[in-house]
């Protein structure tokens, strides 16, 4: 008989599922893919009915269902952190209380009703231990040093863990407990250069290579580097700890001044275009500083020359980049969902080896575990859209996507199973030609509709990748994932525009054909035509929505920007106004039909 | 909807369209209802067995969407300074006006029928509604261009709607289609009473909570002080590790 284990996370953000069949992982997803609702963090129901529909089983097949955190260490944090702050915590208090108290207390019997498990099938790992084990465990270490950062778990923000050969594989070192955050704070200057917390991150992170960190002995006075390795923040200049909605006090608009309204355009070449850049690369020095003084105190108390990283703070490319430059591991290792959707994945991973304590195998890790769509439910859906389309064979598909590509044009790119995490490594990308900027900002403008600076990441072949790149050895790993940035090397620069961002990195790809084999076949194929292995490859939604996740949110994203094509596996779809086609006047009233006007697009 | 709820909107449009930005808080509202809607008619799109309705479902998904991106632009263009219209207008996740619960999508939680007398009723609301705007000509030039693309769409969603209901009534499915106009129309007002009540228990909590915070929760300020910075060490556990797996705290 199979053990089944579930693992969920949920009711904050990002909420997902993962299931495992003795160990392995079969299915793993997030709930804003089914739900279409960016981030979801109710309880991945949807998720979950797909997992176990793909693993043919049912509830009661289930052997556990491991909740990525321990619910009442996180409400003790809450009641104790109330306390301490008081009085001025008396607007989060009461917010808090009827968050905690009307639901999320009560957690366990939720999950034991929702996914039909009695409750002594149900596990609690924390919040930091799931990160943990989603690094270690699917890293291809024996061994190594555990770095989990992010916003705060229970009552960790950041923790230190030993990852060993045998049970058990995660063991607690250290941690440094709220309010103390370097999620927060990078959150915290987030909101203050007027981003979305929890969405915007990348924003600044894409702003700062415009900016230079000037800001740094303000930040420094934020962010104080301890002698004993771990840090402290000044609490003065955030209120995350006891406002319920604002994270940052008049004490930071007097040292950086005002915040950036959201909104406001961002043009570097201004003035005040260059001071926000300045606080972006500011903030962003001050996280790999804190975070390079931090990854130096694990080297001191753990002997590997392996670094695994996981929280939120993780997903930051350009940190993952700086501590393999200047810090003292050999290997680093970052997988994909680092943030709290990641956490359904550990969880169960951890429930699986240290609770059970089964052996571990460190072996090579591939994301693509969400929904994938046979080639005739595609073709029928397709079909009832009346969108227009071919049929490729398998030996002209390539060829045709490569033309449309080599012609300019900007397709979306649905092939198999559907990536874990934020990022989208060629089961669900938008992918163009990268030479030439006007790329770039056509699909900046036009396809994502997203804000003019931001930079697009370059897909290559694992073959051609040290042409065109510069990757550290350090971060073999991450790149394959597109956690980790690399130089592209000043000779290609101007050829590979579109992908270069204007201090010369690049968020790079690098695509095994074992990962991938389609897209690893479309960029060699590319790469034949053009002598460029190198597609710019970003996520396959627009703007606010997740990444699509059917064939029908696919025919969306077509119909509502400007791409050229979609392959829906071999079919090759286009725009037309067949879809809205003359049959459908039939149900505007009388007046509107004679004056001629159809349906707008 | 009938001459009271067009009188009504008659009588109180341009009093609500008057008030201190009340232009950018209105078109970022209909935004966010649009784009909720979008992700309803999407779901719709994908579960629905009627493979004649699919299409339409999708088109209008298309139009909710491009809807939700024509009110945004606009209640940018008007500044959107306050904090809902900002946030519905920013790319993070604040989308609330939608039909799932727990999950289930509105289609499934209906089923096509009474789906469709929603689709139908909803969408008839607001060609009134926006009918009003138009036929009262208080808004600037530019809402109103905007609002005469969005009405056409509109009454194409009211039209196909409301054909494949008598297409359903003329299969002898008409006592059906009453049950189902009648549920949509009182689930509407029993909806606002149960977001009303629950407003109201948000704020009584809120003042219970609040009095225990500074009643109950005062005293111990003495004994609590914040945790120290820097790294501590952590304990090992020292409960079985199926015991501390199965611990909540």
């Amino acid at each position: 008989m199979a053990t089944w284990i579930l693992g969920v996370s949920a009711l904050f953000h990002d909420s997902a599922v993962a299931l495992l069949r003795d160990g392995e992982v079969v299915a793993a997803a997030q709930e804003e893919r089914f739900t279409r609702i960016k981030h979801d963090h109710e309880l991945p129901v949807r998720a979950a009915e797909w997992a176990l529909a793909e693993a043919g089983i049912e509830p009661t097949d289930l052997d556990w269902l491991v909740f990525y955190e321990k619910p009442l260490a996180k409400f003790q944090r809450i009641l104790v952190n109330s306390v301490a702050e008081f009085p001025r915590a008396w607007r989060s208090f009461p917010r808090a209380m009827q968050s905690w108290l009307g639901r999320k207390l009560w957690v366990a019997g939720e999950l034991s009703r929702t996914f039909h498990v009695p409750p002594q099938k149900l596990l609690f790992s924390q919040h930091h231990q799931s990160h943990a084990a989603s690094a270690f465990l699917t890293s291809p270490f024996e061994d190594a040093a555990i770095l989990t950062v992010d916003g705060v778990g229970e009552l960790a923000t950041t923790g230190l863990w030993r990852g060993r050969p045998e049970a058990p594989h995660i063991e607690p070192v250290a941690e440094v407990v709220f309010p103390h955050s370097l999620g927060l704070f990078y959150s915290a200057m987030t909101a203050f250069l007027g981003f979305a917390v929890n969405e915007g991150e990348y924003k600044v992170m894409g702003m700062a290579a415009f900016g230079e960190p000037v800001f740094m002995d303000e930040m420094r006075k934020l962010v104080r580097l301890d002698d004993n390795g771990g840090f402290t923040l000044d609490l003065e200049a955030f209120c995350w700890h006891w406002h319920p909605t604002e994270s940052y006090t008049t004490r930071l608009v007097g040292i950086l001044g005002t915040p950036r309204f959201p909104g406001t355009p961002f043009d570097p070449t201004t003035q005040e275009g260059k001071h926000w850049a300045n606080i972006a690369a500011s903030t962003q020095a001050m996280l790999e500083e804190a975070l390079l003084h931090v990854a130096r105190h694990a080297r001191e108390r753990i002997d590997s020359p392996n670094l695994c990283l996981a929280g939120g703070v993780a997903l930051n490319a350009v940190a993952n980049t700086r501590l393999a430059e200047a810090g003292p591991f050999e290997n680093i290792w970052v997988q994909p969902a680092a943030g709290d959707a990641g956490g359904a994945l550990g969880a169960a991973l951890w429930a699986w080896h240290d609770v059970l304590e089964k052996p571990r195998t460190p072996g090579p890790f591939v994301c693509s575990l969400g929904r994938s769509w046979d080639a005739d439910t595609a073709a029928e859906l397709l079909e009832d859209l009346r969108a227009p389309r071919e049929r490729l064979t398998e030996d002209t598909w390539l060829e045709r996507v490569v033309d449309d590509l080599e012609g300019g044009g900007v397709v979306g790119w649905f092939q198999g199973r559907a990536e874990l995490g934020p990022r989208a490594l060629g089961q669900r990308s938008i992918l163009a030609d990268p030479r030439g900027e006007a790329t770039r900002d056509r699909v900046n403008a036009r396809i994502k509709f997203r804000e003019s600076f931001r930079p697009f990441a370059p897909a290559v072949t694992a073959e051609a990748a040290d042409r065109y790149f510069d990757i550290h050895p350090a971060l073999a790993g991450p790149v394959r994932h597109m956690v980790a940035t690399a130089t592209v090397k000043p000779e290609h620069r101007e050829l590979l525009a579109a992908v270069t961002h204007v201090d010369g990195s690049a968020r790079v790809q690098v695509v095994h054909a074992e990962d991938s084999p389609r897209f690893h076949a479309l960029l060699t194929a590319f790469g034949a035509r053009t002598g460029l292995p190198v597609l710019l490859n970003t996520s396959f939604n627009l703007k606010g929505d997740p990444i699509v996740d059917t064939p029908i949110d696919a025919l969306a994203a077509l119909y509502s920007s400007d791409l050229d094509a979609v392959y829906v596996g071999r079919h090759r779809v286009t725009r037309s106004e067949r879809v809205r086609g003359g049959d459908l006047k039939e149900y505007l009233p009388e007046e509107i039909r004679n004056a001629g006007a159809a349906p707008a697009r | 909807m009938g001459r009271p709820r067009r009188t009504w909107l008659k009588l109180v449009s341009p009093l609500a369209w008057s008030r201190k930005d009340s232009e950018q808080r209105f078109l970022a509202s209909f935004s966010e209802t649009e784009r909720g809607s979008s992700v309803d008619m999407l779901a719709a799109c994908e579960l629905t067995e009627r493979r004649d309705l699919r299409r339409k479902y999708f088109i209008h998904a298309l139009d909710e969407a491009r809807h939700s991106r024509m009110f945004a632009r606009r209640a940018k263009e008007f500044g959107a300074r306050q904090s809902r219209a900002r946030a519905a207008l920013d790319d993070a996740n604040t989308l609330q006006t939608h039909g799932i619960v727990m999950g289930r999508p509105l289609f499934e939680r209906y089923g096509e029928l009474e789906f469709l007398a929603f689709v139908c009723r909803s969408e008839a609301m607001a060609v009134e509604q926006f009918g009003v705007y138009r036929e009262l000509d208080f808004l600037d030039d530019k809402t109103n261009v905007m609002l005469d693309n969005i009405l056409r769409d509109e009454h194409f969603h009211v039209g196909y709607s409301r054909t494949e209901l008598e297409r359903y009534t003329r299969q002898g499915r008409g006592a059906e289609v009453t049950w189902a106009q009648r549920k949509v129309f009182w689930r509407r007002p029993w909806e606002a009473w149960m977001r009303f009540s629950l407003r109201v228990g948000h704020v009584v909590t809120g003042i219970w909570m609040t009095l225990l915070y500074v009643l109950v929760v005062a005293p111990f300020k003495l004994g609590a002080r914040r945790e120290a910075a820097g790294w501590r060490a952590v304990k090992p556990d020292p409960r079985s590790r199926m015991a501390a797996a199965r611990g909540q705290g």
